[in-house]
């Protein structure tokens, strides 16, 4: 009981604790050149709380991106071979 | 879209996929299949653990790419992220850190660990009332046996249901600490705001500390390997300590140890162990006041070994600190194994066991001895024993070396130890300072220099202080001073023992050569002495022939009387006059002015001739060679040859008394048998001496003389003249049968000399008595011819009675004459017989070659029998014959 008081009490803390947390991480990741922004990021921490193995997780994104450039060129061609 | 929180994984996945791809949801269909496919494959992790790691790559990385302030701001915001998190922990703060740069695994620490454990319990005790307390149990299962948990995909599953909004935002907080601590600890979302420092699973992933939280009895080897570092220096461990008893460092009975272990701890507690005894020793010494500069060296040299060997201490010290702040980042192993620690103090264990050996056998030794001590371990065949050995030898003879130099080239002694190997008399006042001031002290002369060097070396000294104190001659020949600037005595140390020692044996001998030539020169310049021993031999010796002869003349009415009535200043007078009327006047005033009459102690009975003396005086630097006993010597001989002299000179008296009354006597018919006898009588001693004085003065003085005379001619330094010299006079005094072994030689000469005597009275009673008759008759002639010629009877018969009668009287008288010169002359053969046997059966040469001399014919051989037996092989009868 007092543990979750004491943790109540924290509560109106925690809040902007949080979005300075959230805040060093944003430039943290900024400063690792990871190209990802604040949706993603918050989705990435997400999905690693949730147990997920961030090293796939990782390779999940870059996988992505990979066909994100591959679709990207393809639409170019498309539209530059008209 | 919709809020990320409270979506199942698979929604977010599929979220992130539009996201990146920037399509809609129905487009991204093969992604996202591939994307689930992916992550629910297993995946070995490749990618480091270690938070603290990580971000250290990471700010490497970055200031490789030379983006410093990026670096700067990463770990700015890691910091701020470890604050964030670890304001929740407050429970743990006295084990979290504060600093970004030391990691979590610092409260993990074995010390620690038990207090971890507990607090952790607390939180699960608590929290376990709010969440399922499954989760939390099996947190603290997992952390505290083996492997890291699998990422438990289940457990969030297990935490989602939970109440309400405030667990979510706990939840949340959860989840925050989960992932800024590690990747792998999701489970933490589970426990209260009070998160658990998922550091402290870390401490599984070190099997090492295994070892540590088990039993308290158990010694391991890390512990062993702290003891043995303390018991390096020393100082006791807290399982091996050293026991007085048996004076070896033994580990405690009741630790375990295993065998190996054991033996290799006591292999490297002998190290400590050779340390003691070299850090006692220099203790020692230090409060040792009268160690000596030689001794402190030594010290100091030791000490710097010491020092060395602190520093690889030091070396292994660090490395175990280094150790103990980064943990198990090295890998599973420590790297300081007691058998790393074997082979790195090989090395420096020979080296201390010289050392060791060295300061025991040069227990209790100072000064030179102590340089002989260290010298004499320089003899081994091991190249680094020798060199270490070596080097110290150079740093312990440097202070030697240095009294050397000084002492050589300033003839300076400045030794309060007593460990230089010159000794200097204090007591001793300057006109003995050649012979007995200063000293060798054999004790302390270093091995590694000869006796030769250190006799030269001790004369060069001894040289410049003469100059110095007796010559008083303060200039140093220009020579020895270009020679002294030069002079280095730390290098020379150093070159002494690799050059096989010619330099220094080089430097010894210039100084040596230059320092004795000068004094030499100094000697024979300012004090003449060259000049001197030869006015010596000229006066003592008798060598000026007519001076000597002179002053016989004239002292000879004195001479005769009584001794005490004799006064010195007659004495002196006469001699002056004697000087001035012959070869002696032109002989400088320096020598002159030394010579002088000594009247020697008179006992009852003397006449003059037995205590008159001639002197000659000594001074300063002549006085070295002219010691005492030397004059002493000089006035026996003085005597010896005076007397001998004097012996001539009766004879020649003798001879020419007869001469001169030889014809008035022929009157005398009855007479010429008593004359011819003194003849024979005095034929004889005349020869007896002659040969003897040709015996004195060309066989004992001349020969003597001429190589002392070469010798010094050829002297390179002050000892050598005056060893020529004492040769010079031990020669001619034992030749001149003066010495003690001589003692019955010499005794029968006295008598020979004493019948001379006998004989000149003798036959002077004998002249006179012949020579007054003679002139009695004569008279009466003389009276008989006057009256006849005045015309009287001649001679009365009264008086012609009278005449005859006083006639009769003396030819009755002549036969007491000639028994009593027969008399004599049986005594003085006898005695010239004895003489001859003694001579016979001396020891030396010449004297045997006199004894033929004076029996040339064979005139004493046939009437002494002893004489008569055969010679032996070397022409030396024995004694008892």
């Amino acid at each position: 009981a007092a543990s979750s008081e004491g943790s109540a009490s924290e509560a109106p803390q925690t809040v902007s604790s949080l979005q300075t947390v959230a805040s060093f991480l944003l430039e943290i990741s900024r400063i690792l050149n990871t190209g990802l922004d604040m949706e993603t990021l918050s989705i990435c921490v997400r999905l690693c709380e949730q147990g997920i193995n961030p090293e796939a997780l990782s390779s999940v994104i870059k996988e992505l991106r990979k066909a994100t450039e591959a679709l990207k060129v393809e639409i170019h061609m498309f539209t530059h071979s008209e | 879209m919709a809020t990320p929180d409270q979506k199942s994984p698979n929604v977010l996945l599929q979220s992130l996929c539009c996201r990146i791809l920037g399509r809609s949801e129905a487009d991204v269909a093969q992604q996202f299949q591939y994307a689930v496919r992916v992550i629910g494959s297993n995946f070995a992790p490749t990618v480091e653990r270690d938070e603290f790691l990580v971000a250290e790559k990471i700010k490497k990385e970055l200031t490789r790419q030379r983006r410093e302030a990026d670096a700067a701001l990463f770990s700015e915001l890691h910091r701020k992220l470890h604050s964030q998190v670890s304001s929740y922990a407050t429970l743990f703060a006295q084990a979290l850190p504060r600093d970004a740069h030391s990691t979590p695994y610092y409260y993990a620490r074995p010390q620690t660990l038990p207090l971890n454990y507990q607090e952790r319990s607390a939180p699960s005790a608590q929290s376990s009332g709010s969440l399922g307390s499954s989760g939390i149990s099996s947190i603290g299962v997992h952390t505290l046996n083996g492997p890291p948990p699998p990422p438990p995909s289940l457990l969030p599953g297990q935490s989602h249901p939970g109440p309400g909004t405030g667990d979510c935002l706990r939840q949340q907080l959860g989840a925050r600490l989960a992932w800024t601590l590690t990747a792998s600890q999701p489970s933490l979302q589970t426990t209260t705001s009070k998160g658990v420092p998922s550091a402290t699973s870390r401490s599984v992933t070190r099997p090492r500390r295994d070892g540590d939280a088990g039993g308290a009895v158990e010694v391991t080897e890390a512990a062993l390997v702290r003891d043995i570092l303390y018991v390096f220096q020393g100082i006791d461990g807290r399982n091996i300590k050293m026991s007085s008893a048996d004076n070896c460092y033994k580990v405690e009975g009741k630790a375990n140890l295993n065998r190996s272990l054991r033996d290799t701890a006591m292999r490297l507690a002998e190290l400590g162990w050779l340390h003691n005894k070299i850090r006692k020793y220099t203790d020692q010494r230090s409060l040792d006041r009268s160690f000596g500069l030689v001794g402190q060296s030594f010290c100091a040299a030791l000490h710097q070994e010491l020092k060395e060997y602190y520093r690889l201490l030091s070396v292994l010290h660090s490395q175990l600190q280094l150790e103990d702040d980064q943990g198990v980042n090295l890998g599973f192993e420590s790297s300081l194994t007691l058998r790393r620690l074997l082979v790195w103090t090989y090395d420096p264990k020979i080296r201390l066991k010289t050392l060791a050996a060295l300061v025991d056998h040069c227990q209790g030794r100072k000064g030179g001895e102590l340089a002989s001590a260290v010298h004499a371990y320089t003899k081994t065949g091991d190249p680094s024993m020798r060199s270490l050995v070596q080097h110290i030898l150079s740093l312990v003879s440097h202070p030697v070396l240095s009294f050397l130099y000084r002492w050589i080239y300033d003839g300076e002694l400045e030794d309060a130890h007593h460990e230089f190997f010159v000794a200097s008399d204090p007591t001793v006042k300057t006109d003995r300072l050649w012979h007995d001031k200063y000293t060798l002290r054999t004790s302390m002369i270093p091995s590694f220099m000869t006796m030769g060097q250190c006799r030269k070396v001790l004369l060069i000294g001894k040289s410049i202080n003469f100059l110095h104190q007796v010559c008083h001659d303060q200039t140093p020949p220009a020579k020895v001073i270009a020679v002294a600037r030069s002079a280095e005595p730390l290098q020379d140390a150093a070159d002494l023992f690799t050059d096989l020692e010619n330099a220094f044996q080089g430097k010894i001998d210039a100084a040596y050569f230059e320092t004795s030539k000068y004094l030499l020169d100094v000697l024979n310049r300012k004090y003449s002495l060259l000049d001197h021993m030869q006015a010596v031999r000229r006066y003592l010796l008798l060598g000026q022939g007519d001076f000597i002869r002179h002053l016989m003349d004239l002292l000879k009415p004195e001479l005769a009387r009584p001794a005490t009535t004799l006064y010195q200043h007659n004495l002196t007078g006469i001699l002056e006059t004697a000087v001035r009327a012959t070869n002696a006047q032109f002989d400088s005033p320096e020598i002159l002015r030394r010579l002088d009459v000594r009247l020697l102690e008179v006992s009852p009975g003397d006449t003059g001739w037995d205590v008159f003396s001639l002197d000659y005086h000594v001074d300063g630097p002549i006085a070295t060679v002219f010691t005492r006993e030397c004059m002493s010597h000089y006035l026996r001989v003085f005597n010896f040859l005076w007397r001998a002299k004097r012996m001539e000179y009766i004879l020649t008296d003798i001879r020419k008394g007869h001469m001169c009354n030889a014809k008035l006597l022929r009157n005398l018919p009855e007479f010429s048998g008593v004359l011819h006898h003194c003849h024979i009588l005095a034929s004889e001693m005349v020869h007896f001496i002659h040969q003897m004085q040709y015996y004195i003065t060309f066989e004992v003085l001349e020969c003597s003389w001429d190589e002392l005379w070469n010798q010094v001619q050829q002297a390179q330094d002050l000892d050598h003249i005056i060893a020529a010299h004492e040769a010079f006079l031990g020669t001619v005094i034992s030749r001149c049968l003066l010495d003690a072994d001589s003692r019955a030689l010499l005794n029968q000469l006295r008598a020979v000399f004493d019948q001379i005597i006998e004989l000149q009275s003798t036959q002077d009673a004998i002249c006179r008595a012949a020579l007054e008759e003679l002139q009695r008759r004569l008279q009466f002639e003389d009276k008989k011819q006057q009256r006849e010629a005045e015309g009287q009877w001649g001679v009365t018969a009264a008086e012609e009675e009278q005449e005859s009668q006083r006639v009769r009287e003396f030819r009755e008288s002549i036969p007491k004459m000639c028994s009593q010169l027969r008399i004599l002359t049986h005594f003085y053969q006898g005695v010239v017989q004895q003489f001859l046997v003694l001579l016979t059966t001396s020891p030396d040469e010449s004297l045997r070659f006199l004894s033929f001399r004076l029996d040339f014919n064979e005139h004493y051989r046939a009437r002494e029998p002893r004489l008569r037996v055969s010679l032996g092989a070397r022409g030396r009868r024995s004694s008892h014959t």
